[in-house]
């Protein structure tokens, strides 16, 4: 099952590659990645499309919320819709 | 912009008495450390630290204790991996943040398995690495490692300090994180040119970090209401056979006295983990000692037998629940309280759970269940439990002519009276260590449970008694492991420190070689080590260890352990073992508990299934 995340994510030194990292530690693919700016130049937004099952979601947005530099991290509600890779990609800064 | 010279601001008195002078980033750092309750420092020297070393020389200079010593001695050892487990040892044992300060480059790479191993155990400490200048950045410079992508995947936070008035918040933020929460290590790569800036020393702010902030708020202030409480006494009230399968998180959480007032009102007997070992005193009735892949045969019957689990600070973690579907399998009723959301659930669904502080829920649960007259009725559990303890006990080969390693960690235990401070390295030395030593008190066993990181043992030991410098700490470790880190054997004795080395010598890699026979047909590929030539004897009188013996003869074990442990200084005993000796009970990989293989000497309560001895993928 395909999954979209967005993860909100002070803008800190290593911060993109920590959240990278843990994708990859954890064995979960990442089928796609957007970063973007958002108002407040302190935080940057991710955009996640990885696949897997409920619980590999649920363990991974629980780590993810471990993150120091991790604002917030949350599943979109358009899980498993064909739009959600377009929308990840369009999402406006 | 011109910094106003330091008479000209007089600090209020709630401020730090040193806030608005000027300094260096290396002195800003020494003084963080001072400000956080270091009391001593681990590290190795180099180009990319050397201004915070200075400052940490001058530090001393400057602030001589009443009795004369350094406030803040920095131990050197062998090797920075010898820092970084000193580190953890110092913090293992106290419950303090332990600090080790080392170079940039093959100083910081050194460090990588100590904060890979303080992270799966959970030990708050935060590493130092020098770094070279921000200019030079990215240029392949010499003694450069990119130390933040590096820790950033084995630390619990990293901070490169690329901008010198962020360096006194991140120091400050770095111990907040290393020790709030499920602690773990932080790291703080400093580049060169930050040390050598000029800053106005601040004494207090920290960097905002508001989602780790919240998230922890929420955590910490998690409490459980009267309707959990209630559902959780009903649940206890059903059960006829309730155990506590207490972890690690008992000793992080200091929730050893809450733990004890808990079974005390409620008589619900207790088995730990490997890293829970301390946090119930194994001496009580109501102890099982250890469950798990070696644990007590009586403590994984048990735990097959019981109808109600509480986790306590435990994580199911593959060598207690190495096929989770068959741990436990009795249990009508899970309950997990955990001070890490993600750990709830994550290898066995739960039926009960809390996140938040160990000891504050097990208070509130002992208060409720006491206002609320919850009495349990476990008579004819606990004479179960008493029977198990009796027709399965630990038991080897007393007869032997040879010296078991069993006995001979039952007569340290005996002259230690179970108030020695216990380290290990990895392998069966530990396992038999975790068996058969009493351990009646928390932060008093040091290993590294979760990474099993052979060379851990001595480094880790001696931070501990930088930590409890009258304790009585012992470095029980196997030929092997000890071998890893050989070089900290100098550092015991550089220091003066009263600690005890015991090596138990197989002649080889004991714990490998027990699955070589088990399930790859009794072939020793590399780990047998009888040909090796290393006197260890020799070894340590070179370090310059006054009290260095081999023990072969068992006649000789009792009074020779009385006056290895006697000595006022350091000393180092080998004991020659019997090679063959195997670690038992041992639940083999993809067996269940009611699968345990329990040996030749420990009652089984069925016919023991070693299961295929085809090559398998479980480890």
């Amino acid at each position: 099952m395909k999954h979209t995340l967005s993860i909100l994510l002070q803008n800190e030194s290593g911060a993109l590659v920590r959240v990278a990292g843990l994708f990859a530690a954890r064995h979960c693919n990442i089928d796609a990645l957007t970063v973007a700016a958002t108002h407040d130049p302190e935080v940057s937004q991710i955009t996640v499309v990885m696949h897997g099952d409920a619980n590999t979601l649920e363990q991974i947005l629980r780590q993810l919320r471990k993150l120091v530099d991790v604002l917030d991290a949350n599943s979109l509600s358009l899980v498993g819709s064909r739009d959600e890779v377009r929308l990840a990609v369009a999402l406006p800064a | 912009m011109p910094l106003p010279a330091a008479q000209d601001l007089r600090p209020t008195p709630d401020q730090h008495p040193l806030a608005g002078h000027v300094m260096t980033g290396a002195d800003v750092v020494v003084q963080v450390l001072a400000d956080e309750g270091c009391d001593v420092l681990f590290g190795y020297s180099g180009g990319a630290i050397l201004p915070v070393y200075d400052a940490v020389f001058r530090y001393n200079a400057e602030h001589p204790r009443s009795n004369g010593r350094e406030p803040m001695p920095l131990v050197v050892p062998a090797n920075e991996q010898g820092a970084g487990f000193m580190a953890s040892g110092y913090a293992r044992a106290s419950g303090k943040v332990g600090v080790a300060i080392v170079t940039s480059g093959p100083g910081a790479t050194n460090l990588v398995t100590p904060i890979r191993d303080a992270m799966a155990d959970s030990v708050p400490m935060v590493a130092i690495t020098g770094q070279v200048p921000t200019s030079s950045l990215g240029s392949d410079a010499f003694q450069e490692a990119p130390v933040s992508n590096i820790m950033g995947a084995c630390a619990k936070h990293v901070f490169l300090v690329t901008e010198p008035d962020r360096l006194e918040a991140t120091l400050r933020t770095a111990f907040e994180i290393a020790r709030s929460g499920r602690p773990g290590p932080v790291v703080v790569d400093i580049p060169k040119n930050v040390q050598n800036a000029q800053l106005r020393f601040d004494g207090a702010g920290r960097l905002p970090i508001p989602g780790y902030r919240q998230r922890l708020h929420a955590i910490e202030h998690a409490r459980l209401d009267d309707d959990a409480c209630a559902r959780f006494f009903a649940a206890l009230a059903q059960a006829r056979r309730p155990l506590i399968y207490a972890g690690g998180g008992v000793i992080r959480g200091d929730a050893a006295r809450a733990l004890r007032a808990f079974v005390d009102a409620f008589g619900v007997p207790v088995t730990t983990t490997l890293m829970g070992l301390g946090g119930f005193d194994t001496t009580h009735p109501l102890s099982l000692h250890m469950l798990g892949m070696h644990g007590t045969a009586y403590a994984n019957y048990a735990v097959d037998d019981c109808d109600c689990l509480l986790a306590l600070g435990a994580r199911f973690d593959d060598r207690v629940a190495g096929v989770p579907e068959k741990f436990a399998p009795r249990a009508k009723f899970i309950a997990q309280i955990d001070i890490d959301p993600a750990e709830i659930g994550k290898v066995k669904q739960v039926h009960w759970q809390h996140v938040g502080p160990l000891a504050a829920a097990l208070e509130r649960l002992t208060r409720y269940g006491k206002v609320h007259g919850a009495a349990l009725q476990l008579d004819d559990w606990h004479a179960h439990i008493t029977q198990l303890k009796l027709a399965h006990a630990m038991a080897y080969d007393r007869g032997s002519e040879s010296i078991q390693p069993q006995a001979a960690i039952e007569a340290l235990n005996r002259h230690a009276r179970g108030r020695a401070i216990v380290s290990t390295g990895v392998g069966q030395h530990q396992m038999w260590a975790a068996q058969y030593f009493d351990f009646r008190a928390p932060r008093d066993w040091l290993t590294s449970g979760s990474m099993g990181t052979m060379g851990f043992g001595l480094p880790a030991a001696i931070g501990a008694q930088f930590a409890r410098p009258d304790a009585l700490v012992i470095d029980l470790d196997g030929d092997g492991s000890i071998r890893m880190n050989l070089g900290e054997m100098e550092t015991v004795t550089t220091y003066g420190l009263p600690l005890k080395i015991v090596v138990l010598n197989n002649r080889g890699d004991g714990m490998v070689r027990q699955w070589q026979k088990l399930y790859f047909g009794h072939r020793f590929a590399a780990t047998d080590k009888s040909l090796h030539r290393k006197d260890f004897i020799k070894a340590a009188e070179a370090d310059g260890f006054d009290w260095a013996r081999r023990l072969a003869r068992k006649e000789d074990l009792e009074a020779t352990v009385a006056e290895f442990l006697a000595q006022d200084g350091p000393a180092f005993l080998e004991i020659m073992i019997d090679p063959d000796a195997g670690v038992y009970p041992m639940v083999g990989p993809g067996a269940s508990y009611g699968q345990m293989i329990t040996g030749e000497f420990i009652a089984s309560r069925a016919s023991p299934v070693v299961t295929d001895k085809k090559t398998t993928d479980m480890f």
